[in-house]
């Protein structure tokens, strides 16, 4: 190939990801900067004024600042289910990775059916019923981390084989019990996986619109998709405050690439080229 | 203070016995090291006596206690591992005083241990580094730190020195030999260089399958092994091997002949033997001397010429390949016919189960 | 408990028998076998039993397998069975290709590379619910973005999202769109992970730019291959968050998948058959991925 046909091909390929995939994006700021007239012609004219802040203000304070108990909400969701994700995971992972017993196979499968099997959500809000945790934000918690144990043991498994036993070992003829082996020694170690896993779950919890939906229905205890969802009918008419939301709910998984984008990369393509 | 004993000590993984009745005694300050070829189960045994291998049968005591149900921490033990183990999110300090910590020590006690143990090993300047900024030997240093912290009664170290290039283990071996007696600790150790082991040990036990060869001082194992194995591993060049049959039996002679070698009259202890029985003749490479009237032959099939030494490997007329490393430069050719001769008293007999009949 | 690296020691006669604690104990597997079992298992389990009842979550009437009769009768819940295999088939076979073709061209010399792996990673990130709402608007049939500019040069756009027969591939549109570059990310992957040495081999045999690919790239990056299939094939056939948030399986339900349907008979209280909507959705992904899974690892053992 010439050096000119690949500059043609390179100069054609930013362009096309440019009108492809940054459009939508700019489409969503231009309308959050616009005032609701313009914004209910839909198109791609720049905004007359700037009334970006007039929106969040008003998105943010709508009934009765929903935006931030939101926030808050999908906040601790987020923060509360990732920490027991990693913790309990990492535990899992250690036991699998270094004790070969004759549960291995089965734990294994039923790992391969959790990324498999479609949770069935019928039978789940009736057992959250049962328990008394159903429409509250802990039961979601612990559906958030039973849902995501799977891919976290994985992770973890594959990276602890990369733990030299000896470590455990030496540990353990230094004085260490279990959990001392387990927080003191391999935990630490698991630092790298663990940013990874911490990332990738972050963005899948935060961004969970079904699970809410169904196991959290009512305006108290709303995630920020739930909300978003819900405006939907509220803004109707007023696409500037609708695409001010998206913004909004936009932007921590933007911070979080910007700083993570390496460790997400990593984390997603972690045992997939070997299968 | 005994330092420790094992008794019939036994090991299976499932079906398959890898330790099959290992007895053995250590005195208190004895370095003692576990020699083999790979998969002989001297690490195994190394490591039950640490508590990191449950031990399928048998006893083992640590000190005048029975430890077979205790804890590694408990035995009194402490161990440097092949690959070292260092915590490598800790720094020097911190993985020397690791132990000390879990046993909440209070601090100024585990900071006197450390650096003790960081003067006697001259780290003291490496205490705040992480194990990944450190060379190979000064990570070795910190391992054994780790171990000396712990004032072990018996200190196990699993193949050391395989990981350090050959000058620094030579460097490295004394530094052992030092701290064993800068220490007067127990020591165990496990290797597969017969060297180490020749140097270090005051006794060497030789395994070979999960079966104690022979357990003796390392100028005894050279000069008196007990049966072809220990032959064939203790020494470097390999003891040369041939049969050959037995013509005559005297009171603590054997004269033996064959193929390759006229009758010769060895000092051996003949009481098993009877004359047509076939036997092996044992002679060192380093034995073994030109001489135009010797009573063995060889054709040359490659010369090594070092300078202060000669090693010629031949091929005997039977089709044997022996090695011979003999005195001073000499000059030969590929494919000249080499006459032998060595000393018979120097030469070992072996009868057809492997066991060496040395003169009583 | 048992000793601490082997399984199943055996017991020599007359020894002190040595019990001791593991230091990989199995009460680590506790807190999260707690959760799985009981937030994911049970219900999994419960629902092959209540798909066959007629169910108001404080009774149930068993039925038998009416709920499934009724599944494989009703033209709206057969649409959406099989709504959901073209789904499924569409996506992943478009990310599959599109993602290794962007993945070339990223790991190719070509200019701005690491920007252009940002900007097509980056809708991975984002909320779906957003992303539908998003193009929701922009597929608006007249005042859409998309549709206007295509009348930029005189060409009438559909109606992506109120056609019927089109509804259900735009929303496989822009569930390409935004996972493309996860595709992309893990073909990125493996074609790097791949030795130099097999490329200069192959140039010391002559061979073209398409023959590297084919001969070279294409077998070498299976694993990935296998992997954004898997992924991808499972991902659409449990798809749900965009669908409802761009059509509601709509227009009538033309764009129903069983995701939607479970969740509408949810909202009606049809418990029951909205379980057995999981159970179907669950055998349907068994029959189709286990057999997929097995052909995509059996070919990688050829090599």
């Amino acid at each position: 190939m010439t050096k000119l046909s690949s500059r043609l091909i390179g100069v054609a390929a930013i362009l096309v990801s440019a009108v492809v995939f940054l459009v939508p994006f700019a489409f969503i700021i231009i309308t959050a900067f616009k005032d609701k007239q313009q914004a209910a012609l839909l198109d791609f004219t720049w905004p007359n004024g700037f009334h970006l802040w007039s929106n969040i203000v008003e998105v943010v304070t709508t009934r009765n600042w929903m935006m931030v108990t939101a926030f808050i909400n999908s906040t601790i969701l987020t923060v509360a289910s990732v920490t027991l994700l990693v913790i309990f995971a990492a535990m899992v992972g250690f036991v699998l990775a270094r004790r070969k017993t004759r549960f291995n196979g089965l734990i294994e499968f039923l790992i391969l059916a959790g990324l498999m099997i479609p949770p069935a959500v019928v039978p789940t809000i009736w057992l959250l019923q049962g328990i008394g945790l159903f429409g509250k934000l802990h039961g979601l918690i612990l559906i958030e981390v039973a849902y995501g144990l799977p891919f976290s043991i994985i992770l973890y498994r594959a990276f602890i084989a990369t733990i030299p036993r000896e470590l455990d070992e030496a540990a353990i003829i230094d004085g260490a019990r279990p959990l001392d082996v387990f927080f003191r020694v391999i935990l630490p170690l698991l630092w790298p996986v663990t940013v990874t896993n911490i990332v990738v779950q972050s963005v899948g919890v935060f961004n969970d619109f079904t699970n809410p939906l169904y196991y959290l229905p009512g305006n108290a205890n709303a995630t920020v998709q739930l909300t978003l969802y819900n405006f939907q009918s509220q803004f109707n008419t007023s696409y500037n405050l609708l695409f001010t939301n998206i913004l909004l709910i936009t932007i921590p998984p933007l911070l979080v690439f910007l700083f993570f984008n390496r460790h997400i990369v990593a984390g997603m393509t972690a045992g997939a080229v070997k299968g | 203070m005994a330092g420790l004993t094992l008794k019939s000590l036994r090991k299976s993984y499932g079906e398959v016995e890898v330790i099959k009745g290992v007895d053995l005694n250590v005195e208190h300050g004895e370095f003692v090291v576990f020699v083999g070829p790979s998969g002989c189960g001297k690490s195994t045994l190394l490591r039950m006596i640490a508590g990191l291998e449950e031990i399928t049968g048998g006893d083992l005591y640590i000190g005048d206690k029975l430890c077979n149900a205790v804890e590694p921490r408990d035995r009194g033990i402490a161990m440097v591992f092949q690959s070292y183990a260092l915590y490598p999110h800790m720094t020097v300090y911190d993985n020397v005083g690791f132990g000390l910590k879990l046993a909440k020590a209070p601090k100024d006690v585990r900071d006197k241990k450390v650096r003790e143990a960081a003067r006697i090993l001259q780290m003291e300047h490496l205490l705040d580094r992480k194990p990944s900024q450190l060379s190979g030997g000064q990570r070795q240093r910190v391992a054994i730190g780790r171990a000396i912290v712990r004032q072990p009664e018996v200190f196990l170290f699993d193949e050391p020195l395989s990981n350090l290039d050959a000058a620094l283990r030579v460097d490295m071996r004394m530094e052992l030999s030092k701290l064993h007696q800068d220490l007067g600790a127990t020591m165990i150790y496990v290797t597969h260089d017969q060297v180490e082991a020749m140097t270090l040990a005051d006794k060497i036990v030789v395994l070979n399958a999960g079966v104690v060869q022979q357990v003796g001082s390392p100028i005894e194992l050279y000069q008196r092994p007990a049966n072809l194995f220990v032959a064939g591993f203790i020494g470097s060049p390999k003891m040369n091997f041939v049969d050959l049959t037995v013509e005559e039996i005297g009171t603590d002679t054997v004269t033996v002949s064959g193929k390759d070698i006229g009758p010769t009259t060895v000092p051996a202890d003949p009481t098993s033997l009877k004359p047509g029985d076939t036997v092996t003749l044992g002679i060192r490479p380093h034995d073994l001397l030109e001489q135009s009237s010797g009573n063995l032959a060889g054709e040359v099939s490659l010369v090594e010429r070092l300078g202060n030494e000669t090693n010629v490997s031949l091929r005997l007329p039977s089709g044997a390949s022996w090695l011979a490393v003999l005195d001073g430069d000499h000059e030969l050719r590929i494919g000249q016919s080499l006459p032998l001769t060595f000393a018979p008293e120097r030469a070992v007999i072996f009868d057809k189960t492997g066991t060496a009949l040395h003169p009583r | 408990m048992t000793a601490l690296s082997e399984a199943g020691a055996a017991v020599s006669p007359g020894a002190p028998r040595a019990i001791r604690r593991s230091p990989y104990p199995g009460w680590f597997f506790l807190p999260a076998a707690l959760i799985y079992g009981i937030l994911f298992l049970v219900p999994t389990l419960a629902s092959l039993y209540f798909s066959l009842t007629r169910w108001t979550l404080f009774n149930s009437t068993f039925i038998g397998l009416d709920n499934f009769a009724q599944f494989f009768r009703e033209p709206f819940l057969i649409q959406g069975l099989v709504n959901t295999v073209i789904y499924a088939v569409v996506t992943s076979g478009l990310k599959v290709v599109l993602g290794m073709m962007l993945a070339l061209l990223l790991t190719s010399a070509v200019m701005a590379r690491g920007y252009l792996r940002s900007v097509v990673f980056f809708p991975v990130l984002v909320s779906t619910v957003g992303v539908g709402i998003t193009f929701t608007v922009l597929m608006h049939p007249t005042q859409g973005m998309i549709n206007e500019t295509l009348a930029l040069f005189g060409i009438k756009g559909p109606g992506w999202l109120v056609d019927p027969k089109l509804a259900l591939l735009s929303v496989a549109l822009v569930d390409v769109w935004k996972g493309v570059g996860l595709a992309t990310v893990i073909y990125i992957a493996g074609i790097v992970a791949i030795p130099k040495d097999y490329y200069e081999a192959a140039r010391i045999d002559g061979a073209t730019k398409w023959q590297n690919f084919l001969y070279v790239t294409l077998p070498l990056s299976r694993p990935a291959t296998a992997t954004v299939i898997t992924l991808s094939f499972i991902g659409g056939l449990r798809t749900f968050d965009l669908i409802w948030a761009m059509t509601r399986g709509g227009p009538g339900f033309s764009s129903d998948t069983i995701a939607s349907v479970i969740y509408k008979q949810y909202q009606a209280g049809f418990y029951g058959l909205s379980t057995a909507g999981n159970v179907v959705l669950f055998v349907l992904i068994a029959i189709l991925v286990v057999p997929l899974t097995m052909l995509l690892n059996r070919r990688q053992g050829h090599e």
